[in-house]
């Protein structure tokens, strides 16, 4: 034959294969295989997107270089070359006046283009409208600076020499929290008057920022060019600090995406494998007819590799569309976040990878059986010879995993891939031993009994292989369908819950130790529980194993920052709540001697291991101990957390203030103003917008992983009928053989019926078993969620197995009441 | 016996013997077995269960490598040739018909006559195996897959396979073996008219002395070795 020829042959025959039926688990298994890949790959392009462009405008530029100093010429002059935008602030806090009242606020001078990302929101005139810079000689005012100076538009305030007019209330500013004191009230100014307010002076803290837009590789261009030549004590703004929690949403959001395609691939993988090995076996006859009508062994293996790269093409292409569909489904479901509509079309990357995953898939785990296939010799028509089948283990394993990794690295999780591998890889060893050993253990039982369940266990047990490879295979998708119901609405339970409905919502700090009563008795008398005061004093990291901290030998831009910053120390008896110990002890109660608990991402950055000895200095005294403890901190939990603990009683006579946070309903601020009226040197901030805006991602983001955990569900399910079909051949060959010899239909149900009970219990017990581990790893090692083990799942995988089992078996068990054995033994 | 290779013969088998080995033990199944047979021609192979008909017309037709002695088949020896350059030689020229029928359970009744046709590359395989399937009876039954026919029309969906490319040699083992008397005797007519009408050699193993009476030749198989001879 041509290859021409071959090819169309090849074209037919996959047609008609199709028609008939065979190869349609294999065909749906590859396509929910390409579906859940793709769509992760279009989603989290687009994700990745979003996410770049939320930062923006958190920074309400591309780009920003922050220093202390005005900026010298030559950095305007570079990016005006490469054609970016370029606008300027200035920021530092100052006193403003108006009339008798004063009060401190954080003064911001920007030029005309600002904002350059994002939206300023300003009211003025009784409407909302969307602004840049207010006019020379006037400013914008926020609405804590309006109350507290007792102005409203229209009004002069007073800012050094300056007087503006208040042109407007600031309603959303961008960038806002990139000033340390974004609590703080505001002001916003044009940078033309600058000058003329006399406060630029020498050693006045002034923060000068050079904000730049453009094209995104030019932004790069400058980004390194600028990084290269940055004057001391100049840096480039970082957008991933701005927002840590939902930072932390989003991060959380991708692993659970990357853990459900993950799953999904490995189901359909196995699904995949399932199908291959009943395709295969179901075709060893007709390879034997097609040798004996002269085809050569070169020719079948053509055969069928022409049929399944066919297959993998047109399976991997439907399910790229399908994968682009789903991915468009899963960012209208997070829309409101994302912002779809202005979200440029994903890459073509993912187009391609939808057909070549197929391949890899199909490729790897059928390559291997079909070299078996190709050597059935055409006397096999005559006598049942099958060649030796030693099928090879490391392809299809290296097949899946290169899907896994590439699936991982779409998602940006490679860790979690890891993880995942190593899980599956444990439940598929674990539950393969336990079978084998079980079905050993089941041969040796001398069993009494009906003869029914005498016979059905008999049956499992005659062949230990063919039970095993049932057991794994019901297992493994009986576990999907345990780990993506029961365990998914737990775990999203759990990170629905990581921001609390009840999360604070309002920091108060500065409370010195001798107000600590008066607050008390302030939320006493409005009938509220006080909450907890956390002491705090001011620390510099002055050594680290003695070795003195020297910010500038830290190469990474956030550990200098960090170790040129002060920390806020702590000290209590015990671990606060949410925080969990990554490495070593925390002390338990009073009179603990000194040493540090630190939090583990700060002691990464940093290079603080467990056991070095830190050295603080705290208002001019060195306060040194070993560290005994890293832990890792829930900083979405909104409540008071601190980078480093100490235990009571060794710093406390420093000069400490307090700090605590609550919770107050959006219609009881009058009990913020009460407190502040009473204790004025308290400030109160408002976290509230935060952090809906953190639970709104977590919403948005759980109901398109959500979306997600369906299609991984998808796989499931056809795991578990891949794994009923596959071996039901064999199983019916059985009975037709029971049945020649004799026995009664109701004998054979009982047996079937035994068989399947016994096998379907044993594989759910050990899904439920499998289910409660991964699910108890996902938690605590991927999503970092406190987790409880679902105790019923054993219970549940056990009833769950043997009806399913049992209910898939009907069918078959039909069939063998209604057929004569001589069919059943020539046909199927 | 040793036949002489003749002129006009397409098959020739020269003292075929097969050894098997079962778990270490040899087991002799042919000692010595020849036979001729010229185009055209029809020879039964009898013999008891188990005495090895089915392991001897694998040997003739090329299935199977003979431990001793040669087969000639469309005057090619067998045992210069490779697996896959024996199965080239059957394409398009060797016909079989199994007492399972071994149809392919994938394909429809139409698709399976089909198959040899468009293994030998016919310009209008379609055409053709709906013409053969006709003259089987099958004319309306061309979309209906193998579990869905009888065990005699499977039979004959085998045997429009088998006969659709105009093999000069067609290989049947006990073609009637699973089928009822009536049903087999129709099957063995529509066998013996066929081959009359094509002129193909027709090598047949059976049991049925009176099936294989209805051959031009008549060979027994006893302790490994092929007795008698054309009548
Ligand atoms: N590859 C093999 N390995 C072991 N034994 C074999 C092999 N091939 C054939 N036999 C044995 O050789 C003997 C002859 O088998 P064969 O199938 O040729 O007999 P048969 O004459 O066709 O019988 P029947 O009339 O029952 O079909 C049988 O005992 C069979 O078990
Ligand atoms: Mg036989």
């Amino acid at each position: 034959m041509s290859a021409w020829h071959r090819l169309m042959w090849s074209l037919r025959m996959a047609r008609r294969e199709l028609v008939a039926g065979e190869l349609t688990v294999l065909a749906l298994a590859l396509f929910v295989a390409v579906t859940a890949m793709t769509s992760v790959a279009f989603f989290s392009d687009r994700i990745e997107r979003a996410l770049t462009r939320q930062a923006t405008q958190l920074l309400a530029a591309d780009l920003v270089l922050n220093a202390d100093a005005p900026w010298p010429e030559a950095f305007r002059a570079g990016a005006v070359a490469r054609g970016l935008e370029l606008a300027e602030s200035a920021s530092f806090p100052s006193m403003v006046m108006a009339g008798d009242a004063a009060t401190l606020a954080t003064l911001k001078a920007v030029s005309e283009r600002y904002p350059l990302r994002g939206a300023l929101t300003v009211q003025a005139g009784g409407a909302e409208k969307s602004a840049g810079a207010p006019a020379p000689g006037t400013a914008w005012l926020d609405a804590r600076l309006m109350a507290k100076l007792g102005v409203k538009q229209g009004d002069a305030v007073e800012v050094g020499q300056r007087r503006l007019t208040v042109a407007g209330q600031i309603v959303r500013e961008p960038d806002a929290t990139l000033d340390l004191y974004s609590f703080v009230p505001r002001l916003l100014l044009n940078h033309a008057d600058l000058a003329s307010t006399g406060l630029v002076q020498e050693g006045s803290r002034i923060r000068w920022r050079l904000m730049v837009a453009g094209e995104a590789a030019a932004v790069a261009d400058y980004r390194r060019e600028a990084s290269a030549r940055l004057p001391r004590g100049a840096r480039v703004e970082n957008v991933e600090e701005a927002r840590p929690e939902v930072r932390t949403a989003l991060e959380r959001a991708r692993r659970f995406l990357g853990l459900t395609a993950m799953l999904t691939v490995a189901l359909s993988a196995a699904a995949v494998a399932l199908a291959v090995r009943r395709y295969l076996a179901r075709h060893w006859q007709s390879v034997a007819v097609l040798r004996c009508l002269g085809l050569t062994s070169r020719e079948v293996g053509a055969l069928f590799t022409g049929l399944f790269a066919l297959l993998a093409l047109a399976a991997g292409a439907l399910g790229t569309v399908a994968g682009f569909g789903a991915q468009a489904l899963l960012l209208t479901l997070a829309a409101g976040w994302l912002g779809a509509d202005a979200l440029p079309a994903p890459g073509p990357l993912p187009w391609a990878m939808g057909p070549l995953s197929a391949l890899l898939l199909l490729g790897g785990l059928a390559l291997p059986p079909l070299s078996t296939v190709r050597r059935i010799p055409a006397v096999a028509v005559l006598r049942v010879e099958l060649p030796a089948r030693r099928v090879g283990w490391l392809t299809p394993l290296a097949a899946v995993f290169v899907l896994l990794t590439l699936t991982a690295y779409l998602v940006g999780e490679t860790v979690a891939a890891l993880w995942i591998l190593a899980a599956l890889a444990g439940f598929l060893a674990a539950v393969g031993l336990v079978a084998l050993a079980a079905v050993l253990l089941l041969r040796r039982l001398p069993l009494a009994g009906r003869v029914g369940w005498r016979y059905g266990v008999a049956n499992l047990a005659r062949r230990p292989a063919l039970a095993m490879i049932q057991v794994v295979a019901l297992s493994v998708g009986l576990m999907a369908l345990l780990t993506l119901t029961v365990v998914r609405a737990d775990l999203i339970g759990a990170w629905r819950a990581s921001v609390p409905a009840d999360a604070p919502n309002k920091f108060v700090i500065n409370i010195q130790p001798e107000q600590r009563d008066t607050v008390a008795d302030l939320f006493a008398l409005d009938g509220r529980r006080a909450p907890e005061l956390a002491p705090m004093v001011r620390a510099r990291l002055v050594a680290i194993n003695g070795r003195p901290v020297r910010p500038a030998a830290y190469r990474d831009e956030r550990a200098r920052r960090l170790a040129e910053r002060e920390f806020n120390l702590s000290w209590r008896d015990s671990l606060p709540e949410g925080n969990r110990v990554t490495a070593g002890r925390f002390w338990a109660g009073q009179g603990a001697k000194p040493q540090f608990s630190v939090e583990e991402g700060l002691a990464g950055t940093l290079g603080i291991r467990m056991g070095d000895t830190l050295s603080f200095d705290i208002a001019g005294s060195v306060y040194k101990a070993r560290v005994t403890s890293l832990r890792e901190v829930p900083w979405d939990s909104f409540r008071v957390n601190f980078f480093v603990l100490a235990p009571p009683d060794w710093f406390s006579r420093q000069p400490a203030s307090y700090i605590t946070s609550f919770r107050l309903p959006a219609d009881e601020e009058a009990f913020a103003s009460r407190m502040v009226e009473r204790l004025p040197n308290l400030t109160v901030i408002d976290v509230g917008v935060i952090l809906d805006e953190v639970r709104g991602v977590v919403e948005r983001l759980a109901q398109a992983v959500e979306a997600m955990f369906v299609l991984a569900l998808a796989a499931g399910v056809l795991v578990l009928w891949a794994a009923l079909t596959a071996t039901r051949d064999e199983r019916l060959f059985d009975v037709a053989l029971l049945r020649a010899l004799g026995a009664s239909r109701r004998q054979l149900k009982s047996v079937l019926l035994a068989e399947l009970a016994c096998l379907g219990g044993l594989a759910g017990l050990l899904a439920g078993l499998g289910a409660m581990a991964l699910g108890s790893v996902a938690a605590l090692q991927l999503f970092k969620l406190p987790f409880f083990a679902n105790p019923w799942l054993p219970l549940l995988g056990l009833a769950l197995g043997t009806v399913v089992v049992a209910l898939a078996g009907w069918p078959l068990l039909r069939k063998v009441a209604r057929t004569a054995p001589m069919t059943v033994l020539r046909r199927e | 016996m040793l036949h002489p290779l003749e002129e006009t013969s397409i098959l020739s088998a020269c003292e075929l013997a097969k050894q098997v080995h079962l778990n270490g033990e040899a087991l002799t199944i042919l000692k010595s077995a020849s036979l001729t047979l010229t185009d055209g021609e029809s020879v039964a192979i009898v013999g008891a269960s188990g005495s090895g008909k089915s392991t001897l017309l694998s040997l003739l037709a090329g299935l199977d490598r003979p431990s001793g002695g040669e087969v000639w088949l469309l005057g090619e020896p067998l045992s210069t040739l490779s697996e896959d350059a024996r199965a080239r030689l059957r394409r398009d020229r060797v016909g079989f018909v199994f007492q399972n029928f071994q149809l392919m359970p994938q394909l429809t009744a139409l698709e399976n006559v089909m198959l040899p046709l468009e293994l030998s590359g016919h310009p209008k395989p379609e055409a053709a195996a709906r013409a053969m399937l006709e003259r089987v009876g099958l004319g309306q039954r061309l979309r209906h897959y193998p579990k869905h026919l009888s065990g005699g029309e499977q039979q004959r969906v085998a045997l429009a396979r088998a006969f659709v490319i105009r093999p000069r040699l067609l290989f049947a083992d006990e073609p009637t073996g699973n089928l009822d008397a009536a049903t087999g005797r129709q099957i063995i007519d529509l066998l013996f008219q066929l081959n009359a009408e094509e002129g193909t050699a027709l090598v047949l193993v059976t049991h049925d002395t009176e099936l294989a009476g209805r051959c031009d030749a008549i060979y027994r198989l006893v302790d490994g070795r092929l007795v008698g001879a054309r009548p």
